[in-house]
């Protein structure tokens, strides 16, 4: 492999996710493990797996920008951006169209809205707790012995979905239990668990204007959450072509520009 | 290329130490004396009245803003909801309580006395909001003191003569159960010098804020966070006025030399509601580092009142203290905001929606949206609180801030 490579990484909560680009923008290698209890480990495999995809060495990296929650664990960070401005930045890329991108992770939900020119307009995430988040889906999941695919699965046979009303996860998974003893259809519980967290969204979109997109692992995993967020929102969902890796796309694409800029700027330097 | 700044310290500050260890060693004094005289107040409540009586006033928010700030509130606030104080209730009020159920008081540490003066009796006004009256009524009860409050009409348009004239009579039935409580009469002269003394306090502390709008701006909302402690706590006193002359020369002197708060200033950006106690130096020093200079607030502005310029000092204290910002309706404040961006050259807007503040928290219908359209410019509303540290996440809240400017990058340069 020869050229200059670009990377994005995205350590988030539960995943760790790498993108790389090359000098024309096309994706070379990506890759996504779960972010654990050392946030540095986590980088180093997503950068590796995502060379050895790419066919590529780390010599071959010519600029990096880290994004996420764990953005300032990155030692081959060349520069530090948050995933709002990443999810935004991806958005633009694979579907100019997207006017607010709704970004589904593990620790917190995200709306964006960015104007014609993908400037970024407004931004929302959720509260502290984890109503509304990945780790909501995943907690209740867990608490009914099912995986989160399983999960999904079931959620899309349902045709009446239940109605989760509570704000709090411990207590949404008591109300699952009563729905459950209640005699409720399992798959219409699992539709009622989807749809809550796109209430929570509904709640926190300023007013529609242009195309939703929708990125993130839940998205990536969960045919039943864009599903449900088209009931709920009244219109197509675009699914980001990578959703877990939008904000690793981004952020690679931020690389290629900063890289851009920053060679323009050498050569533009005043001299004397 | 990044630059390591530097902060300048205010020097002000040493002097500030001292006054404020005279001014809680002279309460704690006045406590275990029985010819002296203390009484508890609110923020913005009757102090004038009350030192002009005789009484040396202590103001319990200061206690519950230091239980936040040193980081001990959430130690307090269980024993408070133990007895029955809400949790989501205003966590001054359930800290200082549990503070005082617990037997912890951080007046110990920074000035070497046991904790809160025991008071004679206890004066509020619901000016700010209504939870002082419980509050103070658990203190009532606890120190089996008198608890004698006022309740201006709130949330106002217009502050009309006929509100003024409400609050003077209530203030004035305020007078007479004092003089009755303690068997002495006001002396309307001596009120007269103290509303003076109040008023020149509070002017010389609205000119120092004023200074900010010099850019670069040579004080912050988190300095004044620090310095505004004389126009709360020794309002009415000749040594807040002193202070706030050696302040306002120092601020001056920075203007002229062009001393930053924050040296590398990028944008400019308005503070809306509550401070949030428990994280006021850590969100200080990410402001600073990303070159944002918090050079206006509503909550340093709350004690900067029109001037006394003689005449009835019961009508000033009865204006001033209705006429304040968190006492007014939305369109008042809104525009208030909207104003204050364009005094000071706002680039950006934060509201704090603190948790158990409803009153001071000024996002909860629709204003963020309403001055982001009218405005035109970058608002960001984060969830946290005045001092219960359980309802802040810094992870959120820092990754907010942080896109917060990078949207001001977008859009300011």
């Amino acid at each position: 492999m020869s050229g200059a490579l670009f990377i994005g990484v995205d350590v988030g909560s539960s995943a760790t996710k790498c993108v790389i680009l090359d000098q024309a923008g096309a994706l070379k290698g990506h890759h996504v493990v779960a972010s654990g209890f050392k946030y540095s480990d986590a980088v180093d495999t997503a950068i590796t797996q995502s060379l050895l995809d790419a066919k590529g060495r780390k010599e071959d990296i010519a600029y990096c920008v880290s994004t996420g929650y764990g953005r300032k664990h990155v030692s081959c960070s060349d520069r530090v951006v948050t995933e709002i401005s990443t999810h935004a930045r991806g958005a633009r890329a694979w579907n100019p169209a997207v006017r607010t991108i709704i970004d589904i992770g593990g620790q917190d939900t995200k709306i964006i809205c960015i104007d014609d020119h993908g400037q970024l307009l407004d931004y929302r995430m959720n509260a502290k707790c984890a109503a509304g988040t990945g780790t909501f889906l995943e907690s209740i999941a867990v608490k009914l012995g099912m995986t989160l695919a399983a999960l999904d699965k079931l959620a899309m046979q349902s045709t009446d979905p239940t109605v989760v009303n509570s704000y709090c996860t411990v207590f949404a998974g008591t109300e699952v239990i009563e729905r459950i003893k209640a005699g409720q259809a399992p798959e219409d519980i699992a539709m009622g668990l989807f749809r809550s967290i796109a209430t929570r969204i509904k709640e926190m979109i300023p007013g529609r204007s242009g195309a939703f997109g929708a990125t993130g692992g839940v998205v990536q995993h969960c045919q039943a959450m864009i599903l449900t967020l088209e009931e709920t929102l009244g219109g197509e969902i675009l699914k980001a072509p990578m959703p877990q890796h939008a904000g690793a796309y981004g952020a690679a694409l931020l690389a290629l520009e900063s890289h851009a800029k920053k060679g323009s700027e050498v050569d533009h330097a005043p001299t004397g | 290329m990044s630059t390591i700044a530097k902060r300048v310290p205010i020097n002000a500050r040493k002097k500030l130490q001292s006054l404020m260890r005279e001014y809680f060693v002279s309460l704690d004094a006045a406590a275990a004396d029985s010819d002296r005289r203390v009484a508890w107040c609110t923020s913005v409540g009757p102090c004038e009245i009350l030192s002009a009586m005789g009484y040396e006033v202590y103001f319990p928010e200061n206690h519950g803003a230091l239980l936040g700030a040193r980081k001990i509130s959430h130690e307090c606030i269980p024993a408070a909801v133990g007895v029955g104080y809400c949790a989501e209730s205003c966590s001054y009020m359930t800290s200082d309580i549990g503070a005082a159920l617990s037997g912890i008081s951080p007046l110990t540490e920074a000035f070497g006395i046991a904790g809160p003066p025991k008071p004679d009796l206890l004066s509020y006004s619901t000016n700010q909001c209504r939870e002082v009256q419980d509050w103070w009524n658990f203190f009532g009860r606890r120190h089996d003191a008198p608890v004698m409050g006022i309740r201006p009409p709130s949330h106002l348009g217009q502050v009309t003569d006929a509100h003024v004239a409400f609050v003077r009579g209530e203030l004035n039935q305020l007078i007479t159960r004092i003089e009755s409580h303690s068997g002495t009469k006001l002396d309307w002269s001596r009120l007269e010098t103290v509303v003076d003394l109040s008023s020149r306090a509070s002017s010389l502390w609205r000119q120092v804020l004023d200074l900010a709008q010099a850019q670069p701006s040579p004080i912050t909302f988190f300095d004044g966070l620090i310095h505004m402690a004389p126009v709360i706590l020794m309002r009415g006193s000749q040594e807040a006025i002193d202070y706030y002359d050696m302040l306002l020369a120092e601020m001056n002197e920075r203007v002229e030399e062009g001393t930053a708060a924050v040296p590398n200033e990028r944008f400019r950006v308005y503070w809306d509601g509550m401070p949030v106690w428990p994280k006021v130096r850590e969100l200080s020093e990410k402001f600073f580092d990303l070159g944002v200079s918090i050079a206006a607030s509503t909550y340093c502005n709350s004690w900067a009142f029109e001037e006394y310029d003689g005449g009835d000092p019961l009508e000033w204290m009865a204006r001033t203290s209705t006429e304040i910002f968190i006492n007014r309706d939305e369109t008042f404040k809104q525009q208030f905001l909207l104003d204050m961006c364009k005094r000071f050259s706002i680039d950006g807007l934060i509201f704090h929606n603190a948790r158990t503040c409803p009153n001071n928290t000024n996002s909860r219908f629709g204003m963020a949206q309403r001055l982001r359209d009218e405005a035109g410019m970058p608002v960001l509303v984060f969830d946290g609180d005045l001092s219960d540290s359980r309802f802040f996440s810094t992870a959120q809240t820092m990754t907010n801030i942080e896109a917060f400017v990078e949207q001001l990058e977008g859009c300011c340069q």
